[in-house]
């Protein structure tokens, strides 16, 4: 699957054309990781949004505080995580770690991220509208696994 | 079109997942969650869709090996 194709699956990226599409392929690099490994830890600052492309990663709270790790939620692929960080720019809110063999996910960093939204308005208010809207899902979502 | 759907499993330490998938899943199917298998028991709209994308809940029972 090329990258244009994994981020036609993506909620965060709905509504954007080809065109589009490929100008945020453009700005995305690969990283990969082996079970156990970790992806952003809790408290640390960052400034990367990271697409899970292949396999799933663990998101836990609790770490960053001495306490026991509690799982947040799993996510697998075509999910964003560590999309915080470029929104807000405050310290990573969880720790998210491979859960599976491997995964493989896509890496966006802020500045490039915030350069192509200023250039593009158009992308930039998709691209911050779905972001709102995947947050929200994610809120939804750990209201209903907390009833 | 995508079905984005929130997964949880209750009585479980499990965190739940929110993974995509092509199809839309029902009560009754089979899920892999990472390395655990569910089974949906319970399906419902999270959100209204918007685009290609559906946004749904599963409540979910692990599937005992």
């Amino acid at each position: 699957m090329d990258t244009v194709q994994l981020l036609r699956g993506v909620e965060v990226f709905d509504g954007l054309s080809e065109a589009e599409l490929k100008r945020v392929a453009g700005i995305c690099r690969e990283a990969r990781y082996k079970k156990g490994e970790v992806v952003t830890t809790q408290g640390e600052v960052g400034d990367e949004m990271f697409i899970v492309r292949e396999g799933m990663v663990e998101v836990t709270v609790g770490e960053a505080e001495g306490g026991a790790p509690r799982t947040e939620v799993n996510l697998g692929t075509g999910q964003v995580v560590g999309e915080m960080a470029l929104v807000d720019r405050g310290p990573r809110s969880a720790t998210v770690r491979c859960v599976t063999e491997a995964a493989v996910v896509n890496v966006i960093g802020r500045e490039v991220f915030e350069r192509l939204c200023q250039s593009d308005h158009h992308i930039g208010m998709l691209v911050y509208r779905n972001l709102a809207a995947d947050l929200s899902f994610k809120l939804r979502h750990r209201h209903l696994a907390r009833r | 079109m995508v079905y984005k759907v929130s997964i949880v499993v209750p009585g479980s330490d499990h965190g739940g997942a929110i993974l995509n998938l092509t199809e839309m899943p029902r009560v009754g199917d089979h899920l892999q969650v990472g390395e655990m298998e569910v089974e949906v028991i319970e399906i419902m709209d999270l959100m209204p869709p918007r685009g290609d994308f559906h946004f749904m809940h599963a409540t979910c029972k692990q599937v005992e090996k």
